[in-house]
């Protein structure tokens, strides 16, 4: 039976404090642009340009980062780390600051394959991370920036997240493996 | 039931039938719009020496129950209502409004045309009135003589700290005169809290070490309550996550730069769409305001408006910038009115939650 963990208003607030939140940390939104990790972080990385057009009537770029398959309820015995390409960048990063989304943070492998592609674009002026949800289980030196809710998790379960704009519904929720 | 007389300070007399206390009072006269929540509404100390106005025709219907008192001892000089209803079907009631306004004496007055009153006070604003027996000179000469206080908040706010223990966050109110409602979602979300009076310093404020500190509602004007409140805001907000209501928010707007604006006319009501701007979206609230933040003042560099009236145009909400402050001019709470503005002190939570990292 799943558990969800976050729903719909959740969510939503989540996303506005994140959104203020990102504000505070920068000063405004000056030189910032957001790159959404694929899947749902592309579309968490939307509503959050959305938030700040609405707050701040400017737009802030948004770019797609696309992660090569990769699921995290699969063991990686092996030295398969992901990749991440970039897709709809028509905007440079060199000197802005960098604000990475993506909906669940676990290993932190993601996040490290996705500042590689970034960095390879250019010299951001710097990188934040903003996630959803924050699960544990980091297998490298990574930390989110902002986030929307700690789920403390066992490794065997699976954390599944909804976005309505490709799902039924918006909700972050436990699937026991 | 005794002819009694609403009187203004006009010198109009309009008579009317008592219920309740058989006091005479004097206070500013005000409307209230909302179709429900007679209780809350007379019960909350933002009415401190207010005679209200009830736009809805039948009040009494529901009686006076255990969970709807915003303040323990009411304040609110007198209620003028069209139709008095003094029999209650509803489950909850636990005794008439009569018998209500008679122990606290606050008096009543029925069978008064509300909406021609309302229409009159749209257009002439604030009036003096009084609840008398007799509409003489010499009651006229009584109420003109009469001057309304402005301490209205050390009238009704704490004068001492006093806990409300429970397991969760740590959270400071300041009390201006707060509802009881304020107190209600903290409690419902497990917050330890502790009420300060409203001439707390921040180093008081501090010294509890609070996960959160909340500003709360209050009667009057923000404007006669001094610097020193200002300059405790303006330290606490950049320690601590800060929630502000009503009078609350009024003082966070004056302690962030912005000018206030007193009404034409106080509006009390829950009928305003208000647009929540970052996610463009409306939600009712109920609102009762006497002053407004004057929105060409607001700094851009220091607040962010959060919230705005649809009918009105009035600022609603602000948020610092710089810190996790933010506020809202509607009653959160829900007490009485629509729920769906309660989010806010789950947001108020988070934010708390946000800092903790």
């Amino acid at each position: 039976m799943p558990k969800v963990v976050v729903d719909a208003m959740a969510m939503q607030r989540a996303l506005t404090r994140i959104t203020y939140e990102i504000i505070e940390r920068n000063k405004g939104v000056d030189d910032l642009v957001i790159l959404g990790i694929k899947t749902r972080g592309v579309y968490l990385a939307r509503r959050i340009a959305n938030r700040l057009q609405q707050l701040e009537n400017v737009t802030v770029p948004v770019g797609d980062l696309d992660v090569t398959p990769y699921r995290d309820d699969i063991d990686h015995d092996g030295p398969s780390d992901p990749e991440v390409t970039v897709e709809n960048l028509d905007f440079s990063v060199a000197g802005q600051k960098v604000i990475l989304v993506d909906d669940v943070l676990y290993t932190g492998r993601t996040i490290r394959a996705a500042m590689s592609a970034v960095m390879a674009l250019g010299r951001p002026k710097s990188i934040n991370l903003a996630v959803l949800v924050d699960r544990g289980h980091r297998e490298l030196p990574i930390r989110a920036d902002f986030v929307g809710k700690n789920i403390p998790s066992s490794q065997r379960e699976r954390i599944k997240v909804s976005v309505s704009e490709i799902d039924d519904r918006d909700a972050v929720e436990i699937l026991k493996a | 039931m005794a002819k009694r007389y609403l009187i203004l300070e006009d010198g109009s007399a309009y008579a009317g039938e008592g219920f309740g206390a058989g006091a005479t009072t004097s206070g500013e006269v005000i409307f209230n719009l909302n179709l429900l929540g007679y209780q809350e509404t007379i019960t909350d100390q933002i009415y401190h020496n207010q005679i209200i106005i009830f736009a809805q025709p039948a009040i009494g219907n529901v009686g006076i129950n255990h969970d709807s008192y915003e303040s323990i001892l009411p304040t609110a000089k007198g209620m003028v209502v069209r139709d008095l209803t003094n029999i209650s079907t509803n489950r909850l009631s636990r005794l008439s409004l009569d018998e209500f306004l008679r122990q606290h004496n606050i008096p009543g007055i029925s069978g008064i045309d509300t909406r021609h009153l309302i229409r009159k006070l749209r257009q002439a604003g604030p009036m003096k009135g009084s609840i008398v027996d007799v509409a003489d000179a010499h009651a006229f000469d009584q109420l003109n003589a009469t001057v309304l206080t402005n301490r209205q908040v050390d009238q009704v706010a704490t004068p001492k700290p006093y806990p409300n223990p429970d397991a969760g966050k740590n959270v400071v109110v300041i009390d201006f005169g707060l509802k009881h409602g304020i107190l209600r979602q903290l409690s419902e979300r497990r917050c330890n809290v502790t009420v300060l009076p409203w001439t707390a310093t921040a180093q008081d404020v501090l010294n509890l070490d609070p996960d959160g500190v909340l500003l709360s509602t209050g009667p009057g004007s923000p404007l006669d309550l001094g610097t020193d409140v200002l300059d405790m805001i303006r330290q606490v907000q950049a320690e601590i996550p800060l929630f502000a209501i009503g009078l609350g928010h009024e003082l966070f707007a004056l302690a962030n730069g912005a000018e206030l604006v007193a009404l034409p006319v106080e509006y009390h009501g829950s009928s305003h769409p208000i647009r929540r701007i970052i996610t463009n979206d409306v939600l009712y609230a109920t609102q009762g305001q006497g002053y407004a933040v004057v929105a060409k003042s607001i700094d851009r560099d220091r607040l962010i408006t959060t919230y705005v009236d649809l009918i009105d145009g009035t600022v609603q909400g602000l948020r610092h910038r710089d810190f996790p402050a933010f506020s809202v001019q509607f009653f959160a709470d829900g007490a009485p009115g629509p729920h769906e503005s309660r989010d806010l002190f789950d947001e108020f939570m988070e934010a708390m939650t946000a800092r903790e990292g």
